[in-house]
């Protein structure tokens, strides 16, 4: 082994400052935090909600959360894996998901509000942009959009979960500028386009291409809308009937498996001393026997 | 060239943020809420730039009186001359914190009401007044021995035993 120079001296480590618990893990970006909790201070408590959408690999998260200084209180949330209560079996993250679940989270808080009456936002999704109109008695519940870390191009998935929101009925302030189908240089959206993406329309063009040059890759790819039974064509009715059963009943269904009554362990239990002793003396004595040391050695490391 | 006098001058160690204490500023400077009539400590906070109190006020404390958007109205004393002047100035919520100077007068005052209430349910005459610690009460000395002293006739010989 080269002899090689330490680099990071004991100084280092005692002059070291950590950023945030949250910036190590990578999760939460202050910069963009700092702004969005800020409330003006001759508000008072008044409390300032951010629509937080987040993407996993196989889910969609939608909340409404408030921010104290003990922690963030969510409102109302919505997940992607509850589309399949409305009808959605399929395609749970792509960008008409993401519509479904940011109307889903809408509904609810207004239901939860008691706004939904006054509030229906736009129930015919026309991909053009729509902005709520304020009622008579209250005013429209007011979010800002929280993206996190992502890339905010057009087109991607988390506009789609904010159409759904302001469709839903929410006040949210945006620009159509990062839809699905808005045209740089033309600089208008076409909500034709846009209507497409909300209906999957994206979807089953790629899924009719497919079957057409490649069926062994149709195969594999929309293995899991042939074992469901969906066809490119009736995509659009799927996605209707699940905007209607979302408007129709908003609320979140309680699951039927009670808690098991005992945790299971994801991380190793912390030892006792004693505990630890113990394994060292069975270690160093397991050692010995392997390597065929003599009893006086033994004898020396038991103590 | 001499030493300029600049808004910020001799600042450099006061206005400099604490060690291992750089970067982003913890979120709950910003959810506190203040109230017209709190006190405040000042306490400058160099990372933020705008909204900054002259280098005097660093270290002081003071009562609100007016809130707005970004920043809170801190009133406070400053000796001018041969007098003290009521000072009103406007302080971003970055370089203020909530004092604790009254902490212990307003927990005195309801745990005084709560007294007060109990008593009053059970129709008691009680004194909420603080009392100063008296002189302290007399004691008896346990486990003592007494041991006389007294003078011992003084003997050349023992006594000069090292530097004769």
């Amino acid at each position: 082994m080269a002899f090689v120079k330490a680099q990071k001296s004991r100084s280092y480590f005692k002059r070291f400052q950590v950023k945030f618990k949250r910036r190590r893990q990578g999760k939460t970006d202050y910069r963009a935090r700092v702004r969005l909790i800020n409330q003006d201070k001759n508000k008072y408590n008044t409390p300032k909600y951010r629509y937080v959408v987040r993407f996993s690999n196989k889910d969609i998260t939608a909340q409404i959360i408030s921010a104290t200084i003990a922690g963030d209180i969510v409102l109302a949330s919505a997940y992607a894996h509850e589309l399949p209560h409305y009808g959605l079996k399929v395609g749970l993250t792509n960008y008409a998901a993401a519509y479904c679940t940011g109307l889903l989270l809408a509904r609810r808080v207004l239901k939860k509000l008691e706004m939904d009456e006054e509030y229906q936002g736009n129930v015919e999704a026309s991909g053009e942009d729509y902005s709520v109109e304020p009622g008579e008695s209250r005013r429209p519940f007011r979010a800002l959009l929280d993206v996190g870390l992502i890339r905010t191009t057009t087109g991607n998935r988390v506009f789609g979960a904010l159409k759904g929101a302001l469709d839903g009925g929410l006040d949210i302030p945006h620009s159509e500028k990062r839809f699905a189908g808005f045209d740089k240089d033309g600089k208008s959206l076409d909500a034709d386009v846009h209507r497409k993406y909300i209906y999957g329309g994206h979807v089953a063009t790629y899924m009719n291409t497919l079957m057409e040059d490649e069926p062994e890759k149709f195969q594999t790819h929309f293995s899991d809308y042939i074992k469901a039974g969906v066809e490119p064509d009736s995509l659009e009715e799927i996605y209707k009937k699940v905007h209607a059963a979302i408007r129709a009943d908003p609320s979140p269904k309680k699951s039927e498996k009670q808690q098991p009554k005992e945790h299971k362990r994801y991380n190793l239990k912390k030892l006792t001393y004693d505990e630890r002793k113990q394994k060292l003396i069975e270690r160093l004595n397991a050692l010995n026997a392997a390597a065929g040391a003599n009893d006086d050695d033994s004898d020396e490391d038991e103590e | 060239m001499p030493a300029g006098h600049g808004l910020r001058s001799r600042t450099r160690d006061l206005f400099a943020r604490g060690f291992r204490k750089k970067g982003t500023i913890h979120l709950s400077t910003y959810l506190r809420t203040y109230h017209v009539g709190d006190y405040v400590d000042i306490k400058v906070n160099g990372a933020v730039h705008k909204g900054m109190p002259h280098k005097f006020y660093h270290g002081r404390t003071g009562q609100v009186w007016n809130v707005t958007k970004r920043a809170i109205g801190v009133e406070m004393n400053k000796q001018v001359g041969n007098r003290i002047i009521k000072k009103r100035i406007h302080v971003r919520i970055e370089h203020v914190m909530p004092s604790r100077c009254n902490e212990e007068l307003k927990q005195r005052i309801k745990k005084n009401d709560q007294l007060k209430a109990e008593a009053k349910a059970k129709g008691v005459v009680i004194s909420t007044k603080r009392q100063p610690l008296g002189p302290k009460p007399g004691f008896m000395v346990e486990g003592t021995t007494l041991e006389t002293v007294t003078p011992i006739p003084y003997d050349v010989v023992n006594d000069l035993k090292g530097g004769y």
